[in-house]
């Protein structure tokens, strides 16, 4: 579940840059940052796997072992869903309503009504899933059929990983 | 009190300085220790350039605001040219020109970030030098795309990274063979900053914390942030100026070394020092119609950039003193020819601000040039007009050296045994957007003999006709306000048909 969102992303826009890069250099190079970027992926996917597994160990041990992976999951992948919507409002160019942006500007304290108004929406995003993982059946089954369910998928970008190592080892050849 | 605002100034520095991690982020002008021995016989060569440095907006030159006070002294010791221009209007194409000896339309760096033509990776000004330790560096990656192409003409080529505050050299290090994609796909994963998006969803927000941190230390001192080389590659002058400095005192004499510094190319970022100088000076420049090519800014926009601009080349003039001032107490300047120059130049005006433009008027193509001979002590102006192109068989001449056959420009006065041509005909190419191995049918060129300059434009989509041609008497009108073509058509006729005639020659080769 670590590899999955990072992988997607790191995908999607690998491949805009495509074109990007084959029209300024070549289609080996445009093939060659993809190849970089899943490296870089699979770098960042062990590195979050490992703050998983620390993190792992503050979970109680009342939970059984299916349970605390569940719950770990779930918090990677919200994270990881938060961390797209944030690059999402660029990648868009959304901005904030205009009515948002007056209130704002009126608070007197933008940035800290911001960051205050970002914690209330996310802070029950994370918390509302994670106890029902631990709670409920019915929400522990399905993130463990889902998860199982990416970790096939998840497969498939490690082959591509292994992909890019290779490409990236011939270009530093 | 301006001697006591720099003596705060260094200990604020060296202070901040301190908390790096970066040991080579640490200023370590103080004590100025005495060159090394020089080879008898073998003079030192040192070629500075500012990027983007217009003579229109320098003091020196006449430009109402005191940009370069610390130039305006040196040039009491040195040969000053009044008319240099440049090869070429942004960083490929005139320093291509500088390094090869060449105009844009012979060695065909003309596209951005572009490259030489195979032949001229051997035609270089450092294969000229081959007998001289040859060392150079740049913050410019359009500089060092070219300087990428000459490596095996130098001894010492000092990576870009050295001088940032906070470097992802290791990238480099690492895929050392593919160090370009390496970076372009580095950059895409962590470089959040610059689109606002990257390959990382995570990584990126810990090592923005980081390059933070790194730099943080540094933001009071440059009110418009720091000075960059595009993203967060944040550079102080002082620290490459330095670097530089403590980095020529050691090396084998005879030396050549081609030192090209960012500053004062976009952004403009200037030293606390100068910040706010020319804000309420009031001073407003030449009012000038909207070119056709105008980029549609606003007067006042304009104003600002130019003001922005002029607070910039203030920090710059600085830190060319304080290079100056180390080399002479390392007795270095009385071996070291020391050239000072640009490799464009930038304009404020005509609804145009900087110098990715078709428009080629004086703002953006003339550029200043300083010769610091060893030993001089007088001034001397040269207001004959000169090129790009002259500077690598002028050096060439001073150190003794054979000149090879292949330069285009020629030896500048007062070093060359005969007087120059003052009707010579000098040119500047754009062709930015014209394919490199074909003939030219999408550029700007521009011929000054003596008093006259010609522009041609030719291939644009904008223009009616696909062709359009301006006269201008430079001593009459320095400002070109009044286009005389038709007031003097047999000039410009004359002036057009020499220029058809030697583009009908350079395109020749790619027909």
């Amino acid at each position: 579940m670590c590899a999955f969102p990072l992988h997607v992303w790191t995908i999607i826009l690998a491949f805009r840059d495509f074109s990007w890069v084959t029209e300024r250099t070549s289609a080996w190079d445009a093939i060659g940052v993809i190849s970089y970027g899943m490296v870089f992926a699979l770098i960042e996917s062990l590195a979050v796997f490992l703050v998983a597994v620390l993190l792992g160990f503050m979970v109680s041990r009342k939970f059984d072992e299916g349970r605390r992976i569940a719950l770990l999951s779930v918090l990677v992948l919200i994270t990881a869903l938060w961390a797209m919507a944030s690059q999402v409002y660029f990648l868009w160019g959304i901005s904030l309503p205009e009515q948002m942006m007056r209130f704002l500007a009126q608070s007197g304290h933008p940035v800290r009504v911001l960051y205050a108004a970002s914690l209330a929406l996310v802070l029950p995003t994370v918390l509302i899933p994670a106890f029902l993982v631990l709670k409920s059946n019915k929400v522990f089954n399905f993130v463990r059929e889902l998860t199982e369910r990416l970790s096939l998928l998840t497969m498939f970008y490690l082959v591509l990983d292994v992909g890019g190592l290779v490409i990236v080892l011939i270009r530093n050849l | 009190m301006e001697k006591m605002n720099r003596l705060l100034d260094r200990r604020e520095f060296l202070k901040l300085s301190g908390l790096l991690s970066l040991s080579y982020a640490i200023p370590r002008f103080g004590m100025v220790p005495r060159a090394s021995q020089p080879t008898p016989g073998g003079q030192n060569v040192l070629l500075v350039v500012f990027d983007a440095l217009s003579a229109h907006q320098t003091s020196l030159y006449g430009y109402h605001r005191q940009t370069m006070p610390n130039l305006d002294q040196l040039a009491e010791r040195a040969i000053v040219y009044h008319n240099h221009f440049a090869g070429g209007n942004f960083t490929t194409p005139g320093t291509a020109s500088l390094l090869t000896g060449t105009l844009p339309w012979t060695h065909r760096a003309i596209n951005y970030n572009g490259t030489v033509d195979e032949p001229y990776v051997k035609k270089n000004i450092f294969r000229a030098f081959q007998n001289h330790y040859r060392i150079a560096y740049s913050h410019n990656p359009l500089v060092n795309t070219l300087l990428f192409q000459f490596t095996g003409d130098l001894d010492e080529f000092i990576p870009r990274e050295r001088f940032f505050l906070a470097s992802d050299g290791f990238i480099q290090t690492l895929f050392n063979a593919d160090e370009d994609i390496a970076t372009v796909s580095w950059a895409r994963t962590i470089k959040r900053k610059e689109e606002g998006y990257a390959y990382s969803l995570f990584l990126t927000h810990l090592y923005e914390q980081y390059r933070e941190g790194k730099v943080a230390n540094f933001k009071p001192l440059f009110p418009r942030g720091l000075p960059n080389a595009g993203g967060d590659n944040y550079f102080l002058l002082e620290q490459a100026i330095d670097g530089i400095g403590n980095r020529l005192v050691v090396v084998p004499q005879p030396f050549f070394g081609y030192f090209h510094f960012l500053p004062p190319h976009y952004p403009y970022k200037t030293h606390r020092d100068f910040y706010g100088k020319f804000e309420r000076d009031g001073w407003k420049p030449v009012d000038k119609p909207d070119d056709l090519f105008s980029q549609k800014k606003s007067t006042k926009t304009l104003l600002k950039w130019r003001i922005w601009y002029d607070e910039y080349l203030i920090y710059v003039d600085r830190e060319f003193r304080r290079l100056f001032d180390y080399l002479e107490g390392s007795g270095l300047l009385e071996n070291t020819w020391v050239v000072f120059t640009s490799d464009h130049g930038e304009m404020f005006e005509r609804g145009i601000s900087g110098h990715i433009t078709p428009v080629l008027h004086q703002p953006v193509i003339r550029v200043p040039l300083l010769i610091f001979e060893p030993g001089r002590e007088t001034r001397e102006d040269v207001y004959t007009p000169t090129s790009a192109i002259d500077l690598l068989p002028t050096l060439l001449q001073v150190t003794g050296q054979e000149i090879p056959d292949w330069v285009e420009g020629v030896v500048l006065p007062p070093i060359a045994p005969t007087s120059l041509d003052p009707e010579r005909s000098l040119y500047t190419v754009q062709a930015k957007h014209n394919e490199k191995y074909a003939p030219l049918t999408r550029a700007t060129t521009t011929i000054v003999k003596g008093r006259h300059k010609l522009l041609y434009f030719f291939g644009y989509d904008d223009l009616v006709g696909r062709e359009r041609i301006e006269l201008y008497d430079l001593e009459e009108d320095p400002e070109e306000l009044n286009d005389l073509y038709l007031a003097r058509k047999e000039i410009g006729a004359e002036l057009l048909e020499e220029l058809k005639a030697k583009l009908t020659e350079v395109n020749k080769p790619y027909l």
